[in-house]
């Protein structure tokens, strides 16, 4: 039998009513916009790492450094730039599905995260700042490790490079 | 349910949540025949229509507390039925593509403006033969007169992309029409 339209107003409804369908609580939706919000953030700070990281690998080379392709090609932390695209991609992801981020020119958005994120990687790298991975959070086993194997870590100094006065160094911090 | 006639339909999702689950009825009765109107555009099957806005009033339903009243709830709802109606065609593998040798970007393509009256008569009769990106818009434009910044949010694209897609539909189904002659 063909159902019409006041059937459909009682079908919704009768399910309402016998409890077989049920509200979900706004806790739910707290949730998931705060682990939105978290995934968006994880995402943006791995870009910022291992760009920071890409930028530290490539500059510890030294003035020679594109002489030594080969050596540069077997130590780079190629999961670094992955781990980047992965991070970015899935924060894009998140707010094309859930966001309003569609009403704004979306490459534009896209163009204006992968500036940031590069020019705050190397920045981080540039101003020292990524010694704090070096010491705590999820990455310090491997940043020290990396480090290590870069002429920098916990056990080996600060910042070491070649300046106009010779090569420099800092103590154990 | 006189006393709830005056309401918007966003004061009456804030009583449903409040815990008055029988004020959903007169939210129901409000959009189902346009609901339906659209599915049964884009699907060309009223049965599945018919399920495929039963099941957008109970995920609605469902998610309602994730619906946020300073927005539009007809947006809301169109575009959940927009999300089952397109799970729904690919369950179907249903694929129209444009007419062989059409060129949506070549503006020599039907140069004759249609009246809006025209237009709703070959969006009635052609919308079926253009590719569902296309349709959305058209129907939701022509058929359900929403505003391009409404279609935009049901169908979460730029508005300048709406108005591109329609122009597009339109010269594709003027194209299509003739053919059909």
């Amino acid at each position: 039998m063909p159902r019409n339209e006041v059937d459909l107003t009682r079908e919704v409804m009768e399910k309402i009513r016998a409890g077989e369908v049920k509200m979900r609580s706004r806790w739910y939706f707290v949730g998931g916009s705060a682990a939105m919000l978290v995934g968006v953030i994880a995402a943006l700070v791995l870009a910022v790492f291992a760009v920071s990281l890409i930028s530290f690998s490539l500059r510890t080379h030294g003035p020679m450094g594109s002489f030594r392709l080969q050596q540069i090609l077997a130590s780079f932390p190629w999961w670094a730039p992955i781990l980047a695209i992965v991070g970015l991609g899935l924060g894009i992801w998140l707010l094309r599905r859930y966001d309003f981020s569609y009403k704004r020119n979306f490459s534009y958005l896209v163009a204006v995260a992968l500036v940031a994120i590069i020019l705050a990687g190397v920045a981080i790298d540039y101003l020292g700042l990524d010694d704090i991975w070096l010491k705590r959070g999820p990455m310090r086993q491997y940043m020290q490790q990396f480090g290590a194997g870069m002429g920098r870590g916990n056990n080996m100094g600060g910042r070491n490079g070649m300046g106009p006065g010779g090569v420099s160094g800092t103590t154990p911090r | 349910m006189e006393k709830h006639a005056t309401a918007t339909d966003e004061e009456l999702v804030n009583q449903v949540r409040s815990g008055d689950k029988e004020i959903y009825a007169e939210l129901v009765r409000r959009y189902e025949p346009k609901l339906l109107r659209y599915a049964s555009s884009l699907l060309n099957d009223r049965e599945i229509a018919m399920d495929a806005v039963q099941d957008t009033f109970i995920k609605a339903y469902v998610n309602l507390n994730g619906f946020n009243s300073k927005r539009r709830f007809s947006s809301w709802i169109y575009r959940i039925l927009h999300n089952e109606a397109m799970n729904l065609l690919k369950k179907h593998h249903r694929e129209v593509k444009f007419p062989e040798g059409f060129d949506a970007a070549d503006p020599n393509h039907f140069e004759v403006e249609l009246s809006r009256k025209e237009t709703i008569k070959m969006v009635h009769k052609c919308l079926d033969k253009i590719p569902i990106k296309y349709a959305e818009p058209v129907a939701l434009f022509y058929l359900e007169d929403k505003s391009y910044e409404e279609i935009s949010d049901i169908l979460r694209i730029p508005a300048g992309t709406v108005g591109v897609r329609i122009n597009r539909a339109k010269k594709a189904m003027r194209m299509t029409c003739q053919e059909m002659k």
